[in-house]
């Protein structure tokens, strides 16, 4: 492979270990000479890495972490920041060769020089630290940047709707969410106040087609007194006729099975 | 709780990898505490067996332990690292060998798309992966779950299935797709 892999799900492919062969051979090749590529299937292994939640959870016995601490104890607190221990050289040697004055001049120099070492290794580590917390705001902001430009895409587009989703009987009055969506580019915003769900349950938003069952458009929880706001990707093309919250069990459902809360139709 | 285990159990990941590098066990006692039942659930998922699964988890945190000071936890996600590790490796056992790319990949070589430092983070994320998942048709699901609990490639899950080769690409790659969108 010359050029770089055309669709993102060939990086998730690799990272996934499905692909075999000559496809296998070609990411391989070519990730070994592109860093942009490979920084690519660093973020695939990463989306993959979160199909490990998929798995039921067990612990561990207590038994392990004991046996990983004594494992580790006779290495723990070998290593102290700070001034070199005074007899990493044979004194036997040491004064041999160089005599005792020899010695007592080299000595200090000798602390000196590991201080000093310590110091520039510590400064360099600081540098280092400092470089990549720089690196990764960057990676903050250039995140925040693209979601912030989604946002001004959907708002700014003419055939963006908006529509508000007001509560049904028995939801307090003053629950209230707005859905921004636009067909063509299949985005959707949220922006809601509603309470906390009960507990092992979650809100789960939909999107009615015109034709079809209703379509997932995000499972969240709010935390009481604060708005919610968040952004969607959906599939392209959809002609939504409503939207409409319901609760379901935690996670979500791939169906809507629980009570709706709030609905808005598309005038 | 005491205020020095509260203090470690919050640190963030780069603090505790700083004090594992200095060879304070009390830092790795606290991220395998942090992340070692989100490990045992994805060995236990593809080993079925607690104790090849609780021996990799050993030997992966004592991987940590030793290599520490080569992790940049503002390069490469740590949890996500563990995990990528861990999947290997329990593949590589579970199958004797990995043909599907098991390989030791290097420490800053996975970035997770959000922090799990904390167990509501984790708790989070394990609803939207559950919704993501319950919301792919099954046969996507079937052919995701062959892949990254069994290690199985393309024309392995083929086999396994009895669908066309072609199908099961188109299958796994939509699936891919869908998660990428509704995870994102």
């Amino acid at each position: 492979m010359n050029g770089h892999p055309t669709r993102e799900e060939d990086f998730d492919l690799y990272a996934l270990g499905a692909l075999e062969g000559d496809e296998k051979q070609a990411i391989e090749t070519h990730i070994a000479v592109c860093p942009e590529c490979a920084a690519k299937l660093a973020a695939a292994r990463g989306r993959v890495a979160v199909m490990s939640f998929a798995a039921p959870r067990v612990d561990p016995s207590p038994r392990v972490k004991a046996e990983l601490l004594a494992r580790v104890r006779p290495e723990a607190g070998a290593f102290v920041p700070g001034p070199a221990p005074r007899q990493t050289k044979s004194p036997v040697i040491a004064g041999r060769v160089f005599g005792r004055w020899w010695a007592a001049v080299l000595a200090p120099i000798g602390v000196a020089l590991a201080v000093a070492t310590i110091f520039l290794w510590n400064q360099n580590e600081r540098l280092d630290r400092e470089l990549a917390n720089l690196r990764q705001t960057v990676a903050a902001q250039q995140k925040n940047l693209e979601e912030t430009r989604h946002a001004a895409d959907l708002l700014a587009a003419r055939d963006t709707v908006v529509v508000p989703l007001m509560p049904m009987p028995g939801v307090p009055k003053d629950s209230m969410a707005r859905v921004t969506y636009n067909q063509q580019m299949g985005m959707l915003m949220y922006d809601g106040n509603l309470g906390p769900a009960p507990a092992h349950m979650s809100y789960q938003l939909w999107l009615v087609p015109m034709q079809g069952d209703p379509i997932n458009a995000g499972v969240f929880n709010p935390q009481a007194g604060k708005t919610e706001h968040w952004m969607m990707h959906l599939p392209a093309g959809v002609t939504a006729k409503a939207f409409a919250i319901t609760i379901e069990p935690a996670g979500g459902m791939p169906h809507p099975t629980g009570p709706k809360v709030l609905v808005g139709a598309i005038s | 709780m005491n205020p020095q285990t509260e203090r470690q159990s919050n640190a963030p990941d780069a603090a505790l990898i700083d004090r594992i590098v200095q060879r304070d066990e009390s830092a790795l006692a606290a991220l395998y505490d942090r992340y070692a039942g989100m490990l045992s659930s994805v060995l236990n998922r593809i080993l079925r067996d607690t104790q090849a699964a609780e021996e990799i988890l050993q030997d992966i945190f004592y991987q940590l332990w030793r290599t520490a000071a080569r992790f940049d936890a503002s390069r490469g996600s740590l949890p996500g690292w563990l995990v990528v590790i861990a999947r290997n490796r329990a593949i590589s056992r579970l199958r004797k060998h990995n043909p599907a790319g098991g390989e030791e990949i290097g420490e800053n070589s996975v970035v997770l798309p959000l922090n799990l430092e904390n167990l509501v983070a984790q708790r989070e994320m394990l609803a939207r992966v559950k919704g993501a998942l319950e919301a792919l048709p099954r046969e996507q699901r079937a052919v995701l779950e062959l892949a990254y609990f069994e290690g199985m490639t393309h024309s392995e899950i083929a086999r396994h299935t009895g669908d066309p080769l072609g199908t099961v690409k188109t299958r796994l790659r939509t699936a891919l797709e869908t998660l990428r969108r509704n995870l994102r």
